[in-house]
């Protein structure tokens, strides 16, 4: 497993599009002390990871509430757990915790704070986790700083690992015990064992922490003082960046276009070093129960009138690339490109349709189809937008119909009232937790950014099954590649655009970016210019 | 000397009693309105999250009571209304009064600074337009409002942060005050100053030109009646004429807008704080109505009927000061 | 601008050359007119000008004005002609502003004449109804109908329409309650005439001068309420409007500010016609204010 890591990084810094400027921070003196403030785009209102699984969350509480174990470019990294082993038979998980660790109140840290975070929160409210730990029956403390995991069937290490630096946040037992979980009032006013302590949440404006002297990395951390400023409005976070009130914009927080004439302004690194854990696919996603588009050969023709470079170049400043299906090249060993493609070729796809049966009416067009996009604002709108403009150079109407978020969810993944969609959908380092239940068949009906669009193979479903099992990590990633062939050719999804997150950051700032989940990390040797 | 304050009360209270239906049927309605939209705060929130297993969902919609009919969430609501409870904001976890609280004063100041610059300023320009009537003053003062009221506030927004926030440095980008500067005493007054100067200049230069036209007219025609002339007849001065002859009759169709014109300010500070992140009610509003947050929302709109009936009733009483000879319907 | 005056001395034929008299004395609402003829044959040549589907690609993206005579004014991030957007814009935007001032206008009379024919408690209800959509802040309550309608133009047209009817609401209630005594309403009822024809043929043609001149006003409000949605992401992509190339031109505002700033003035001209067009109806139809 640590190895895959590494070749991880390795790979995405052998790719190019990255900036190396934490390698160059290393040489110079470390200053203590200073203020960094961060912009973030969307409010964040729970703080709680154990609680709500959300990039948006650990960008903030990543620095306050720390996980057992992190992810650094050289492989898993002991945070509050020091050591990991796994029984023969996978049932059981045995974990080590860190010693002489206080939460911010003082009280220590040990391994009922696990197990009460295991059993309460982890199983029964942390979204995507619940399914994770389903057949978790419970959690031993042989001693205040051993912890065993008890599974009812088997769990494969490599799974485990991978979800704990986002799933495996503990709470503080002793301020949760006995509470309404949900309402708490630690869920916004986090207290954790990081090398920041929470200050003061103050919504609609900002949420402020301050340095932890009694964080058990000794001399850590060098900053006096975190800010993360909402910022909304991306004109304005691009301005906030010059003006030099932000020191750091993550998730691609202001337009492609900032971001592209900022790569040039010699104030800030500009890059997708640090998102190695977080690269996300723009799609097209096809409604399987509309016959013309459970039509293989219309949904091949559609990819075919698609210009992915084009759109790359123009929508994505040329921060992305074209997709090859579930998994994107971060995905490390489980990533093939050996998988059909479709070039852009209209008069291609012209003849494909015709062929399938739709030659251009009456009305100049093919057929009429409804798109949903997602509201992420900028460049999904582009995107949608450009899918549209394309499809009518091959003779295909598409009315695009803009809602807000709890209208676009509902009318794609709980009314199903769609002919076509698109959006944005994470990877989460690996496909058996994210991308799979794109293409699996049998998921809740109305749960969102899972397969709800008809789509039905049985031999696809058996094969992600199969890989979800597989113990042995060739294997594993064998069977990967050819579900990745398989859904390339077969196209249930278009997973048109591979694209990383972006940020912007000061060149004040140092030691930024230099671990694969760095905004969601703890920032412990984050130090800025005076 | 006459006193007019028993009818003007009498008729205020009737306004006040008069409203009180009013603000119900506006809670009703834009309770059920609110539930005619898609999707509900829970697909907001999962939404949020980057997604949910279908337990969650269903325990979250169970625990919020939307999992009940719109007519027992409404009664449940209405009926806890009645004693002044706002409920809990799912979006934001806190009692709904907390988060009203928390963003009332901001919003008070902007609208407060924005509407007094522009009624001073407005009426002002107004007057002087109208004492050279049809001159090259009043052209350029008339059609220099109009275009300010032509320009979308989020155009003006975005060209003012360019200039003075990036090219030249001189206003801070946005926000209520410099986070992390922990002013005190006049330094802080100062610093909320400072951050205000943008949004308000955008707020008010578009009812600007609402007060400058109204105030225009209005001193035309007051200008012409009978008294008024006897006055200048009499010779009195034409500064005299103005401040006690003029402006005062003229001033009473522009108070009337300042109270109308309350709720639509809120409106129109949506946009404006979104841009300057101001914490105010009016994007608290937007972002109720994106996330359905249904009691945030419907609190938001109390407090402005609430508001607007206060804002009404000190009009009613100002517009008596002003003109003691009203009659009163 | 809101006048509520209601004495229309009555007009000397023709009726025409009076109204073009009175109406041409205000320089400033000549030249309103000349932008608004200008906007309406924007509007008509869009076709001749580019007969294409002004969303398709037509160029380089982000070519600067002036640089490429296929694309005089330049193009946006994905390459669409700002020229054409803005002729088919001047289209989209004329389109919502006269429905949607109909539409408020519709509304506004029915309940205005109604609740000020009939007083009493038909005038009670209707004016607490109308109380009620103005406590409301218009801007809350359309991103509200948005939200329930989604972002198509007809609902986006209808919904604008729907927040901006409360003032010619008033206006037309106050010009009822003051016309319904009069003489040739009474004669009208004496001769047994039905109230739907008192209302629409008698006295309505009346009350319209200061709802036709306060038309100019909504229309103006329309365009820019438009331009705030799709400032906020909530227009109709279906359609180059220029609030859209506004919306998504603020992302190239720093690079290539033409993409935001074409329509931009395109949005402020408009709108300042409109202004101007009703001072100069103002003093057309109004003409007792007038005295110089």
């Amino acid at each position: 497993m640590t190895s895959y890591f590494r070749s991880l990084g390795l790979a995405l810094a052998a790719a190019g599009a990255l900036t190396t400027a934490s390698a160059v921070a290393q040489a110079e003196e470390v200053q203590k002390g200073g203020t960094v403030v961060v912009q973030m785009k969307g409010e964040q209102r729970i703080l709680n990871p154990g609680l709500r699984a959300s990039t948006g969350v650990y960008y903030i509480t990543g620095k306050i509430m720390e996980p057992l174990i992190d992810k650094s470019y050289e492989g898993y990294e002991p945070v509050l757990a020091t050591d990991w082993s796994s029984s023969d038979d996978g049932l059981h998980i045995t974990l080590k915790l860190r010693e002489g660790v206080n939460w911010h109140d003082g009280k220590p840290f040990t391994c009922d704070d696990v197990a009460f975070s295991a059993m309460e929160l982890w199983k029964k409210l942390l979204n995507y986790s619940s399914a994770l730990q389903a057949n978790l029956e419970s959690v031993d403390c042989p001693d205040p700083h051993t912890a065993v995991f008890n599974y009812s069937k088997p769990m494969p290490m490599d799974l485990f690992l991978a979800a704990m630096p986002d799933l495996g946040h503990p709470v503080p037992k002793h301020l949760y015990e006995g509470t309404d979980i949900l309402k708490n009032k630690y869920n916004t006013a986090p207290v954790g064992t990081g090398p920041f302590k929470f200050v003061e949440y103050q919504r609609g404006q900002y949420v402020m922490a301050v340095k932890n002297d009694d964080y058990w990395r000794e001399g850590y951390p060098y900053l006096d003082r975190i800010v993360w400023r909402f910022i909304n409005d991306k004109s304005a976070a691009a301005a906030a960046l010059e003006s030099g009130e932000v020191q750091e914009s993550g998730f691609i927080g202001i337009s492609m276009a900032d971001i592209e004439r900022l790569s040039k302004d010699d104030r800030f690194d500009v890059g997708t070093m640090g998102y190695e854990n977080n690269v996300a696919h723009s799609t097209v996603e096809f409604n399987h129960r509309n016959p013309i588009l459970a039509d293989l050969k219309v949904r091949q023709a559609m990819y075919h009138g698609l210009d992915i470079d084009y759109a790359i170049k123009t929508i994505m400043r040329g921060y992305a690339k074209p997709g090859r299906g579930p998994i994107p090249t971060a995905g490390g060993a489980n990533y093939t490109d050996q998988v059909p493609t479709y070039a852009y070729d209209p008069e291609l796809a012209k003849k494909m349709l015709d062929e399938a049966g739709y030659p251009v009416k009456d009305d100049g067009y093919r057929f009429h189809l409804r798109h949903r996009p997602a509201p992420w604002g900028e460049y999904t709108q582009l995107w949608a937008e450009y899918y549209a403009q394309a499809m009518k150079e091959i003779g295909i109407d598409v009315e695009i119909l803009t809602n807000d978020a709890p209208g676009f969810l509902k009318g794609v993944y709980r009314d199903h009232d769609f002919d076509t969609a698109n959006g944005w959908h994470q990877f989460r380092s690996d496909p058996a937790v994210s991308t799979m239940v794109w293409l699996r068949s049998g998921q809740p009906e109305g749960t969102p950014w899972t397969n709800q669009f008809g789509w039905k193979d049985a031999e696809i479903d058996q094969m992600i099954d199969d890989a979800a099992s597989e113990l042995d990590p060739a294997k594993r990633a064998e069977m990967y590649h050819t579900i990745q062939a398989k859904a390339m050719e077969e196209l249930p999804v278009i997973f048109a655009i591979e694209h990383p997150f972006i940020s912007v950051t000061s060149k004040k700032l140092h030691n930024h970016h230099n671990t694969p989940r760095w905004n969601s990390s703890s920032w412990y040797d984050l130090w800025i210019e005076q | 000397m006459r006193f007019p304050f028993p009818p003007i009360l009498i008729y205020a209270l009737r306004r006040l009693l008069q409203a009180v239906p009013v603000v119900i049927l506006i809670m009703i309605g834009t309770f059920l309105l609110l539930k005619l939209a898609p999707g509900d705060t829970v697909d907001a929130l999962v939404g949020d999250m980057g997604g949910a297993d279908a337990d969650f969902i269903a325990r979250l919609r169970a625990e919020y009571g939307l999992d009940q009919p719109v007519w027992v969430q409404l009664w449940r609501y209405m009926t806890k209304l009645a004693t002044f409870d706002f409920g809990w904001s799912f979006v934001y976890e806190q009692p709904v009064s907390t988060v009203l609280m928390d963003r009332l004063g901001t919003t008070l100041l902007l609208m407060a600074t924005s509407l007094s610059i522009a009624f001073t300023v407005g009426t002002a320009l107004g007057a002087i337009a109208a004492r050279r009537a049809y001159s090259a003053t009043d052209n350029l003062i008339s059609v220099l409002g109009l275009v300010f009221y032509a320009t979308p506030s989020f155009f003006l927004s975005l060209m003012m942060m360019l200039l003075f926030s990036v090219k030249l440095g001189w206003l801070p980008v946005g926000g209520i005050k410099t986070i992390a500067g922990f002013y005190t005493g006049w330094d802080h007054v100062i610093d909320v100053a400072k951050h205000l100067i943008m949004p308000t200049a955008a707020l008010s230069l578009i009812y600007l030109s609402f007060y400058l036209r109204l105030m225009r007219a209005s001193v035309l025609e007051v200008a012409d009646l009978d008294y008024v002339r006897t006055a200048r007849a009499k010779g009195a001065g034409e500064m005299r004429l103005m401040i006690h002859h003029i402006m005062r009759n003229a001033l009473l169709p522009v108070v009337t807008l300042l109270g109308l014109q309350f709720s639509t300010v809120l409106g129109g500070s949506v946009v404006v704080e979104t841009i300057f992140t101001l914490p105010g009610l009016g994007q608290l509003a937007y972002q109720a109505v994106v996330q359905r947050d249904m009691n945030t929302l419907m609190g938001i709109i109390f407090l402005c009927a609430l508001i607007v009936v206060v804002v009404n009733f000190l009009t009613d009483l100002l517009y008596a000061r002003l003109d003691s000879r009203i009659e009163l319907a | 601008m809101t006048s509520l005056d209601t004495d229309l001395s009555p007009a000397e034929p023709p009726r025409l050359v009076v109204f073009w008299r009175r109406y041409r004395r205000n320089r400033a609402a000549l030249l309103g007119l000349a932008i608004f003829v200008l906007v309406v044959l924007m509007a008509l040549t869009a076709g001749i000008v580019d007969p294409d589907d002004p969303l398709r690609r037509a160029g380089v993206p982000l070519t600067p004005p002036f640089t490429d005579w296929s694309t005089p004014l330049g193009t946006d991030q994905l390459g669409r002609d700002v020229l054409s957007g803005v002729f088919y814009g001047a289209r989209i935007s004329l389109l919502i502003g006269v429905v949607a001032t109909l539409v408020a206008i519709a509304i506004g009379v029915v309940i205005g004449a109604l609740a000020g024919y009939f007083g009493g408690w038909v005038d009670d209800v209707l004016m607490r109804v109308t109380e009620a959509f103005q406590t409301i802040p218009n801007f809350v309550l359309l991103l509200t109908l948005v939200a329930i309608l989604g972002s198509k133009i007809e609902w986006i047209t209808l919904a604008i329409g729907i927040v901006s009817w409360t003032a010619p609401a008033r206006m037309v209630r106050a010009e009822f309650m003051s016309l319904r005594g009069r003489e040739f309403v009474d004669a009208a009822r004496n001769l047994g005439v039905s109230n739907t024809a008192i209302i629409f043929k008698e006295i309505l043609p009346n009350a319209l001068p200061p709802i036709v001149v306060y038309a100019s006003v909504i229309m103006a409000l329309s365009i820019l309420l438009e331009s705030a949605l799709a400032f906020l992401a909530l227009g109709d992509p279906n359609y180059a409007s220029w609030g859209n190339m506004i919306g998504q031109g603020r992302a190239v505002l720093r690079s290539a500010p033409y993409c935001a700033v074409i329509p931009g003035i395109a949005i402020v001209l408009t709108v300042l016609s409109f202004s101007l067009l009703g001072e100069g109806l103002n003093d057309a139809l109004n003409p007792r204010q007038k005295k110089q």
